[in-house]
């Protein structure tokens, strides 16, 4: 749908109606499934054409597949497919009796797919209603109906003083506010702040370009759609710090101009929604989020949002489509963001683990952040280790860290006495390194060297047993059900990059390598234009067991 | 809206060699139009908003850097677009051929996609795997929509949406599976479509077209002349 | 699309006031398809779905393909030949008998300017008498007339660009979206941008749901409404007063009167809530630019002329005219209303509404055609109606329009045409009207002709033959010319393009108009002698005496027809988007299949107490007839009123329109009608008259 029409709908109400993806998720966790009514009311109710609801309805996992009264999903991330290679999936399927998607004939029980549920450091894992089971036997449990919640990782830092792994004071926010909202801006921006999302864009700039758009209205939106298999870092950070991640908002919201922040939160992640509104309760009542913070005269709240089921929905324009309620397809840029965001307001979007970083600049300042690192990259990061691993979990390292520390060291190797045959860094977009390369500093420049990324900051190890060809199906299989289907390659090359694999006999190269070039140079955002880092590892360091002739 | 703008500020950017002065805010592809360059495009429309979808309208851009797409990147002063650009060819000709591979039968020689095919002189597409499944929605006196040769340009929705502001139609699902429709996915007759036919005008497929035009169409391609007029 | 079509022709649609450029593609002799012409500037590359599919009424099977004589209570197929030695012979008969003036004419809105001007020739030259009329009589006669008084000229003061200008649009009485789709369209996505509209109508139309302002005024109160517009603004100080010094004359009378249309006794007539009111007020004349638009729901009324003239106070006290995005515009009907007047196809005035009572003007035209002609006006067509039941008027030669179907009174109508003598119908269908006929000539579709039409804006663009008249049917331009030969007057012209130089010889306003000039882009009169033209009026000066605009203190009088305790709710009718007036054209298309009959609109607290449900039955009656037909329960419509369209013959809705007509130029008031609904017993759809 046009841009034009969803920035009227708002034009002349102070209050936002619910959206017609608010309305949609209700009817599905009302009744399982979708009906005509159903959206026509969504229409009525948000202001949208009816075409445009049926458009939203036709897009969202969450919204697709009919729901029994059991609902069971399985991940089908990249960690649960490390840990088992994908038996989990067939497991589950026969110990119901249902394929993916399936709705028992008495509706008692209905079986869907998920991508990644974050808890990727215990392995094969599936979610009943907003139950998270995972680990050995969850199969067996959920069979019998005993599905039990799953174990959280631990967190530690390699820090005297963790920056992140600790839960927000507000201290930074009432050293803030006390000064100038320029000389915060100033910080954030000589603090050097790269984002933690995938990209590593300043933070401070985007501030920056968001303060100076023209708009009297400007709004700080979270991206806590963290869908990179593999990774549980802004998931942990939501449950474990969540009043961090609030005070982080609100020093945007400061210096931003912004009295109004969004935090929009991908359904997988079941627990992390009510603690964000506790937390966000816990900071009204303290007096750290409201009218007049502080008596500074800054205003400041918070809504939390959840999303419906879409990977894509992680890049910044998506999320800020699915925040409004339509389908989460990715819109060209310019005009960015910063410029025309959410109803065409300014709008800042950052990740989770950037805006945690925020209130340690503001209580300590810009240089006292840099010296955190001793990495070109200043302060520092979170990294999540998956179920592969002896020691799996979250840890706060500095940057510059060498991987083989990370995974030795910190991470203790692998289980088993398994070896490392390669490691996928940041997400599925990361590149792929080798067991044998583990030299390598964990930075943006280091990593970007070896065509990998630090990305969302997951590593998710691959034992010796691991088939390349199939993790390359694997990979694919992924991206083509996630691409949203708005520009050409990424929509169709994806499809035909998956059929080139899943056949039997060898790949061509050269019209592999030719479809890679088209999905990176020719893509819209950085989903087609990010898979082919991996598929490129692949063909680099595994060209034979790939099958590429 | 605004009053008449002053003399809007001018930029000057080069296309394959030749300087244009160009408002400020203008793209590459509107520049390259007034240097009387040609970049194919599919998913673009004078008359709508950019959607910058089918990455066919890519050009190289003098500094070494990926190609970039004319239809929504702005001029920057001294910008210097070669329009030939291998790269860029290569890309947007694959991109051509990859969405030709998605249809079950080429399209119609006089529609934008095959003049555009034409241009990058692609003939059958390499590729063999899935293709649209035919579904062909009659219901509409007047208006065909043939999901199958959809290519999720966004034109028709953006037409309906941005000339005639009707709403009517969507696109729907994703990925591979990404198409369009009209209403609750219930035809055109049942959805708040007012027959304008802006969507048939500015798709580049047929995928929505007239009956009529269907029928000439397709007594082209069987006969090889021109059929009857009416119905 | 060069290798589907053999030929594309660029033209100008036939259907509404619009004026859309189309590009008609035809194929095996045909025209089989239309799309929009993207250089269009009315229509913008855009049409809708009349337009696009024209051509297959244009194909029609029922087309008239050879000239019909009657016979007996039949027609018998006649040719070209025999058909005008009856013509003429008639009318020579009648003229020889009773005189010229027992002979009238209607020129048609749907015609060509050229057509309509030929017409008006023939029958003020070859016949005798400015008993010549066109249709814009029913719809836009008020809009002309009060333009004329308050500004000085006929027409829009500016161009549909001025919508996407303005920051407010005022919709009064017009229902864009479905009576001229493109301008609908066009509102529409400047509203989405950002225009501030406000609506004012007895039924909840579409573009309400995109404005700001939503005024549901009861029928037949407008000038109350338009009053209490004036008097918040004039109590808030939102006047301009410079511009009410400079350029206007009588606005102290307008000031006194605007006093007693306090919002609160305005609500008492209108409805309209005062706080409604005022906040529509201050919108309006707080904008920089406002434009203000209406239709048939503001003329069609007994003081339609003089609410004109109130909208004309209201833009004029805010300095709303003469400026980018500031403009007057009219939703014209028809294809041609404003260019059949313009071409003086009207019993007062020749082109450029120059009175026949001017001597200089009447003897210009004598010597230039060499016949002699009275200098008092003749009839317009409500007295041609009554002149033909009273006896006095013995023939009509009827063009393009089908009286019996879309006039007011029907059974009064139909009484006067079967009380003529000879009736000569030019058409190309039989309808209603071709039922009374002697003659019937079959003529041309706008695809087959070449020629002008004036839209809604001023605009004159080009009408050029996109294939062949079917069968024997002839261009309305060579039938005009042949039966004005036969009827001893020979016109000299061999091309319409020979007939606009005329007229741009005879008019110092059109001065500078030719075919060639006006090419693709069309021209907006006046047009100077070096081809000038001018879209925007009054950017200076009023074209009245002494450079000034008439401010109009013209108070507010109840509407003709009110509802009583047997005719307890207003019929207010009009337009759907998928026909087009009496349907003759867009029946014959696929628009049929889209909406299959018309339709009574009723709010659910009126069709409850008479046990009305969707697609029930209902007897609609008025003071003067009865019809009935499928009710549609909706709550867009205000309870008290109901609403229906005149697209199908069989329905008849015009049964019950009754003879009240605007008090300045006859135009009838289509638009209050005091009825009873009831649910009809049987489910007959018999048509009756009273």
């Amino acid at each position: 749908m046009s841009r034009n029409l969803t920035e009227i709908l708002r034009a002349e109400e102070p209050q936002s109606p619910p959206t017609a993806l608010d309305v949609l998720k209700d009817a599905v966790a009302d009744h399982g499934e979708l009906t005509d009514d159903d959206r026509r009311r969504a229409a009525r109710l948000s202001g949208l054409p009816e075409a445009a609801v049926y458009g939203i309805s036709s897009f969202y996992d969450d919204l697709l597949a009919p729901r029994g009264r059991r609902h069971v999903s399985v991940c089908t991330g990249t960690a649960c497919w490390a840990a088992d290679f994908g038996e989990h999936v067939g497991a589950v399927q026969d110990a119901l009796g249902l394929s993916l998607g399936e709705r028992s004939a008495d509706h008692g029980i209905s079986l869907g797919q998920t991508v990644c549920l974050g808890f990727c450091h215990t392995g094969a894992a599936l979610r009943e209603g907003d139950l998270v089971d995972a680990g050995p036997d969850v199969v067996r449990r959920v069979a019998a109906g005993s599905c039990r919640e799953a174990p959280e990782p631990q967190g530690t830092s390699m820090l005297d003083e963790p920056v992140l792994l600790r839960e927000g004071d507000w201290s930074g926010l009432r050293s803030a506010l006390e000064r100038d909202p320029a000389e915060l801006l100033a910080a954030v921006k000589d603090a050097n702040l790269r984002g933690r999302g995938g990209a590593g864009f300043p933070a401070g700039l985007k501030w920056e370009f968001a303060g100076r758009a023209e708009g009297d209205e400007k709004v700080i939106v979270v991206n806590a759609d963290e869908g990179d298999p593999g990774s549980y870092i802004d998931k942990h950070l939501m449950e474990r710090s969540p009043e961090l991640l609030l005070e982080g908002m609100a020093l945007a919201g400061y210096a931003v101009g912004a009295s109004r922040g969004f935090v929009f939160v991908r359904s997988e992640y079941p627990r992390s929604m009510p603690i964000l509104f506790e937390a966000a309760e816990r900071a009204r009542d303290a007096g750290n989020l409201g009218a007049d913070i502080g008596g500074s005269g800054f205003d400041f709240d918070v809504e939390v949002k959840e999303g419906a089921g879409s990977y894509v929905v992680g890049e910044e324009t998506a999320l800020l489509n699915s925040l409004m309620g339509l389908r989460g397809t990715v819109t060209a840029r310019p005009p960015f963001p910063a410029e025309r965001g959410w109803h065409g307001k300014p709008t800042v979007v950052n990740n989770v683990e950037t805006l945690c970083n925020v209130p340690f600049i503001a209580a300590n300042g810009a240089e006292a952040y840099a010296a955190l690192s001793p990495g070109a990259t200043s302060g520092t990061k979170l990294v999540c280790l998956n179920e592969r691993f002896a020691s799996p979990g979250m840890h706060e390292v500095s940057f510059g860290t060498p991987i083989e520390v990370i995974c030795n060291t910190i991470g203790g190797g692998l289980v088993d006495g398994h070896e490392i045959k390669a490691l996928q860094i940041g997400g599925p977009l990361g590149g792929i390194l080798p067991g044998t390369r583990l030299e390598t500093p964990f930075d943006f420049d280091e990593l970007a060297a070896e065509g990998c990324m630090v990305g969302h900051g997951s590593i998710v190890a691959f034992d010796e047993r691991t088939d390349i060809r199939a993790l390359a199906t694997h990979l694919l299989e992924f991206g083509a059900h996630e691409s949203c289907g708005k520009c050409f390659p990424c929509r169709i090359g994806l499809q035909r990059g998956l059929e080139m694999v899943r056949q039997d006999g060898p790949v061509d190269r050269a019209r592999l390598e030719e479809l890679l070039e088209t999905l990176e140079l020719g893509s819209l955002c950085a989903h087609g234009g990010g898979m082919p880092a991996p598929i490129r590892s692949l063909i680099a360091h595994f060209p034979d067991e790939l099958g590429v002739a | 809206m605004a009053p008449e703008q002053p003399a809007a500020a001018q930029l000057e950017v080069f296309i394959d060699g030749e300087a244009v002065q160009v408002p400020k805010g203008s793209t590459v592809l509107e520049a390259a139009r007034q240097a009387g360059s040609y970049v194919p495009t599919l998913c673009f429309d004078d008359r709508l908003e950019q959607f910058g979808a089918c990455r066919v309208c890519m050009v190289g851009v003098e500094g070494g850097g990926p190609p970039i797409a004319a239809c929504t990147t702005p001029c920057v002063e001294g910008m210097r677009i070669d329009t030939t650009d291998a790269t860029a060819r290569r890309v947007a000709s694959n991109t051509v051929e990859l969405v030709l591979s998605e249809l079950p039968r080429p399209p119609a020689p006089h529609t934008e996609l095959a003049g555009v095919a034409r241009f990058f002189e692609l003939g059958e597409p390499r590729w063999r795997g899935a293709r649209h499944e035919p579904d062909e929605d009659q219901r509409h006196p007047y208006l065909v929509l043939q999901h199958e040769m959809c290519i999720s340009c966004g034109r028709c929705i953006r037409a309906c949406d941005e000339v005639q502001g009707a709403f009517a139609l969507t696109a729907t699902g994703r990925g591979f599976s990404a198409n369009v429709t009209a209403g609750l996915d219930s035809g055109f007759r049942d959805s708040t479509c007012v027959s304008c036919g802006a969507c048939a005008d500015t798709c580049p497929t047929d995928a929505i077209t007239e009956h009529l035009l269907l029928d000439l169409t397709s007594e082209i391609a069987t006969n090889g002349e021109e059929g009857e007029g009416s119905r | 699309m060069s290798e589907r079509f053999e030929q594309t022709t660029t033209t100008t649609c036939g259907y509404c006031g619009v004026g859309c450029r189309l590009e008609a593609h035809r194929a095996d002799g045909n025209v089989v398809s239309i799309s929009p012409a993207l250089d269009g500037p009315a229509n913008k590359g855009h049409t809708c779905l009349k337009g696009r599919f024209a051509h297959q009424f244009a194909r029609s099977r029922d087309r008239l393909q050879a000239p019909l004589i009657r016979e007996g209570d039949g027609f018998r197929l006649a040719t070209w030949e025999e058909a005008i030695n009856k013509v003429s012979t008639a009318l020579n008969g009648i003229k020889a008998d009773h005189g010229p003036d027992a002979i009238a004419g209607l020129a048609s809105s749907r015609a060509t300017n050229e057509d309509c001007y030929v017409m008006q020739r023939m029958m003020r030259a070859a016949i005798g008498t400015h008993n010549i009329d066109n249709c814009s009589r029913v719809c836009h006669s008020p809009t002309s007339f009060a333009l004329r008084k308050s500004f000085g000229l006929s027409g829009a003061t500016g161009s549909f660009d001025d919508i996407e200008q303005a920051d407010v649009a005022l919709l009064i009485g017009v229902n864009p979206t479905q009576g001229h789709p493109v301008v609908g369209a066009r509102i529409k996505q400047a509203a989405l941008k950002g225009l501030k509209l406000i609506t004012a109508d007895p039924r909840r139309i579409e573009l309400a749901d995109y404005g700001r302002i939503h005024l549901g005024n009861r029928p037949g109160t407008n000038a109350a409404f338009v009053w209490g517009l004036i008097g918040v603004v004039i109590r808030d100080g939102l006047i301009d007063e410079d511009f009410i010094a400079r350029r206007t004359e009588g606005y102290q009378a307008v000031e006194e009167m605007a006093h007693t249309y306090t919002p609160e006794a305005v609500e008492e007539v209108t409805g309209v809530p005062a706080a409604d009111l005022e906040r529509a007020a201050h919108m309006y004349a707080g904008a920089d630019r406002a434009c203000i638009l209406w239709g048939l729901g503001v003329t069609e009324h007994k003081y339609g002329s003089e609410v004109v003239r109130l909208l004309c106070n209201l833009a004029l006290m805010t300095g709303n005219v003469g400026r980018p995005g500031a403009a007057l515009l009219p939703l014209r009907g028809q294809n041609n209303v404003q260019g059949s007047s313009d071409m003086g196809a009207l019993p007062d005035t020749f082109t450029d509404y120059r009175p026949v009572s001017d001597d200089a003007v009447t003897s210009m035209f004598e010597q230039r055609w060499g016949v002699e002609m009275k200098r008092e006006k003749g009839m317009k067509i409500p007295e041609m109606f009554d002149a033909a039941v009273a006896g006095g008027l013995k023939a009509m030669y009827i063009f393009g329009e089908d009286v019996a179907q879309t006039d007011p009174d029907t059974a009064h109508v139909a009484e006067a045409l079967e009380s003529l003598d000879f009736l000569v119908c030019q058409e190309i269908f039989e309808n209603e009207t071709t039922r009374y006929a002697d003659v019937i000539l079959p003529s041309s579709s706008f695809l087959e002709k070449t020629g002008t039409f004036t839209n809604a804006e001023r605009r004159l663009q080009l009408v050029e033959a996109a294939k062949e008249p079917p069968g024997e049917a002839k261009t309305d331009f060579e039938i005009l010319m042949t039966v004005s030969a036969a009827l001893g007057h020979e016109m000299e012209y061999e091309t319409p393009s020979d007939v606009m130089d005329e007229i741009a010889e005879m008019t110092p306003r059109y001065a500078g108009l030719s075919h060639e000039r006006i090419g693709r882009k069309g021209l907006m009169w006046p047009v100077a002698a070096d081809g000038t033209d001018s879209p925007i009026l009054y950017t200076d000066e009023f074209e009245l005496p002494g450079g000034k605009a008439h401010f109009a203190p013209l108070p507010y009088k109840e509407p003709g027809d009110a509802v009583d305790d047997d005719f307890q709710l207003i019929l207010v009718t009009g337009r759907r988007l998928e026909h087009y007036n009496a349907g003759t054209m867009t029946r014959r298309t696929g628009n049929v299949d889209l909406m299959t009959g018309d339709v009574l609109e009723i709010h659910p607290d009126d069709a409850a107490p008479r046990d009305l449900d969707d697609g029930g039955i209902a007897t609609v009656t008025s003071r003067v007839g009865e019809i009935k037909l499928p009710v549609q329960v909706t709550d867009r419509i205000e309870p008290g009123h109901v609403f229906t369209t005149f697209h199908f013959p069989e329905v008849r809705t015009n049964l019950l329109v009754g003879q009240s007509s605007d008090v300045n130029t006859s135009c009838p008031e289509y638009k209050v009608i005091a009825v009873s609904v009831e649910h009809a017993q049987d489910r007959e759809r018999e048509p009756a008259l009273a």
